[in-house]
């Protein structure tokens, strides 16, 4: 297992990707050896309100020099995502990371489709630019609400043209790429008998709900990178829990946040 | 100047008054990096019952101000499994090791401690007696003066290491339940345990939890769980107190140990920071030797009431 360690990180960067996400590039002096898939719980300030920190996959890890440059691709929707959209360049934070498990990033005997619903991005980007540094084919899937909420189209068009696959973007009002769900593109493309060795997957739980059933009709392996709201994000809460085919209650945080769909029970997302 | 941070509770004599607390520190083997068990004065296992549990559906945590509210359902690995998987390694590692007890009848109560009496390696037992969250789990032995010291008792007939009592805070009279606690046997107090509360959901007018209510801790709670140790202390002076509610610093030790407390946990505080036991340790010697304590023990109950 990969060292976990509570970082101390400065808050390097900042930009906006969209109206309500934002790119957040934290430096730390400490390596950092993550693999995608993984995340860590961001602190989100010093008080007591917020109380808890907050857990972002993570959607990139690089060394530059002496110090560990760590992105976040942040969606602001409470009051922890608003406190860190505003914080001062230079701010410290904490970063508990890496934390759980990630993707399997093997090739196989077809290309894998990577798919990724609105803020369900980071982990998939960060799968998609290490496959592509090793020249593993993928397709990727990229939905969201509108053409403004496709986010890092510049990085996710290098990866996959590098890797030899097709961008595929959807968005729920036509504004941009196909029309519709990003889980019927894949739908889609199945049904022309295009084949993949994996599904690889992040986003909204609707969306992972849907993949889990295409999944299960193609008869293709699949994971998913589930999000359940989480306290400590290292085992010992037990609130971010999701059902096995075995019936335990597993937290998410420590026996995922990847999960093959094989493994979860049959409508875990109700 | 040096500091002697060790402690006493009832007949168990801690290096230092800090404590895990159960449900935040899992069976102590979870965060090693961060908090090793054996630096603790003690840490107290996730509550354990017969046979595993699944505990509830989700959601099962949420945040509120300065707090948070969860409703787990005490899901644990059983006590056969904490003796078989966790005890060993524990045992080579040395911490002082409290077990968590709860059940849904009182002979359960009994038989999770029948089998740890079969184990090296741990100091005392501390029955929830309080959980909100549970029908069945534990919540009319709390509220009740006269089941709690039936079940106490019953306790106390099946061993001879330390008995902690975790009091519930929702209950009608807390001196009351603490003076059944201790007529049943008890050898200290834990309190408090988490309070009953709820968040809503304004948009689509429910509860955020699954279970509707949860139990509340973190720094929200601090003021109240302060107010009830010092009403138990005063009430029963010679009951040793373990202090628990909100704790996040050194000086919140100095806190409750000030209203009675001879040893206090860490729980919610570890959420936020694995490492916040042993960050809250530094701070409390810190805070001593600043202030010319030569014993942390000098603080325990000398609360000046103007």
């Amino acid at each position: 297992m990969i060292a976990r360690r509570d970082l101390a990180v400065r808050v390097a960067a900042r930009s906006d990707l969209s109206p309500t996400c934002f790119r957040l590039t934290l430096a730390a002096q400490e390596p950092l050896d993550a693999s995608p898939g993984q995340f860590g719980m961001l602190s989100c300030g010093e008080g007591f309100d917020p109380l808890l920190r907050r857990a972002f996959s993570l959607a990139g890890v690089s060394r530059q020099g002496d110090t560990t440059e760590v992105e976040l691709l942040i969606k602001e929707v409470g009051k922890g995502t608003t406190l860190l959209r505003h914080f001062a360049l230079g701010s410290d934070l904490r970063l508990l990371a890496p934390l759980g498990n990630g993707f399997s990033l093997d090739a196989g005997p077809h290309r894998l489709a990577l798919v990724a619903g609105g803020i369900g991005l980071p982990p998939v980007l960060f799968a998609a630019e290490v496959l592509a540094a090793r020249s593993t084919g993928f397709d990727l899937y990229l939905g969201a609400t509108s053409a403004v909420e496709l986010l890092e189209l510049t990085r996710c068009g290098r990866a996959t043209s590098r890797a030899g696959g097709e961008l595929v973007l959807t968005t729920d009002d036509g504004s941009r790429g196909e029309r519709g769900f990003v889980t019927a593109a894949l739908a889609r493309r199945l049904s022309e008998g295009r084949a993949y060795s994996r599904v690889l997957a992040c986003g909204p739980t609707p969306m992972l709900a849907a993949l889990t059933l295409l999944a299960r009709g193609h008869g293709l392996d699949a994971e998913l990178s589930l999000e359940e709201p989480m306290a400590c994000g290292v085992g010992v809460c037990l609130g971010c829990v999701v059902k096995l085919a075995d019936g335990r209650y597993v937290p998410t945080c420590k026996e995922g946040p990847v999960f093959r769909t094989s493994e979860l029970a049959p409508g875990w997302w109700t | 100047m040096s500091v002697r941070l060790n402690t006493t509770v009832g007949g168990l004599a801690l290096a230092n008054p800090i404590m895990a607390a159960s449900g935040t520190y899992g069976y102590g083997l979870d965060l090693l990096e961060f908090c090793p068990p054996e630096r603790l004065g003690a840490f107290v296992t996730k509550g354990l019952s017969p046979r595993p549990r699944a505990g509830n559906p989700v959601p099962r945590i949420v945040e509120t101000a300065a707090g948070m509210i969860n409703a787990i359902g005490l899901q644990n690995i059983g006590v056969e499994a904490f003796c078989r998987d966790a005890l060993p390694l524990l045992r080579q590692r040395g911490p002082v090791v409290a077990v968590n007890v709860f059940g849904e009848r009182m002979d359960e109560y009994v038989e999770v401690i029948e089998r740890c009496e079969r184990e090296d390696g741990i100091a005392a037992y501390e029955l929830n007696v309080s959980c909100p969250n549970v029908t069945a789990g534990g919540i009319e032995f709390g509220h009740d003066p006269r089941p709690l010291e039936r079940l106490t008792g019953m306790c106390r007939a099946a061993t001879r290491r330390q008995l902690w009592v975790k009091l519930s805070p929702n209950a009608p009279d807390l001196v009351e339940t603490a003076r059944a606690a201790v007529s049943g046997g008890a050898d200290a107090l834990t309190l408090i345990n988490t309070l009953r509360a709820i968040a809503i959901d304004a948009e689509r007018r429910r509860p955020v939890l699954a279970t509707g209510c949860g139990g509340l801790s973190g720094p929200a709670i601090k003021p109240i769980a302060l107010r009830m140790v010092w009403e138990v202390h005063k009430a029963l002076p010679a009951v040793p107190v373990v202090g628990i509610g909100g704790v996040e610093s050194g000086r919140d030790i100095v806190e409750f140990l000030l209203a009675g407390a001879s040893a206090v946990q860490v729980g919610t505080a570890i959420f936020r920071d694995p490492g916040a036991p042993l960050r809250i340790l530094s701070e409390l010697e810190r805070f001593c030797a600043e202030h010319g304590v030569a014993e942390v023990r000098e603080l325990v109950g000398v609360l000046e009431w103007h």
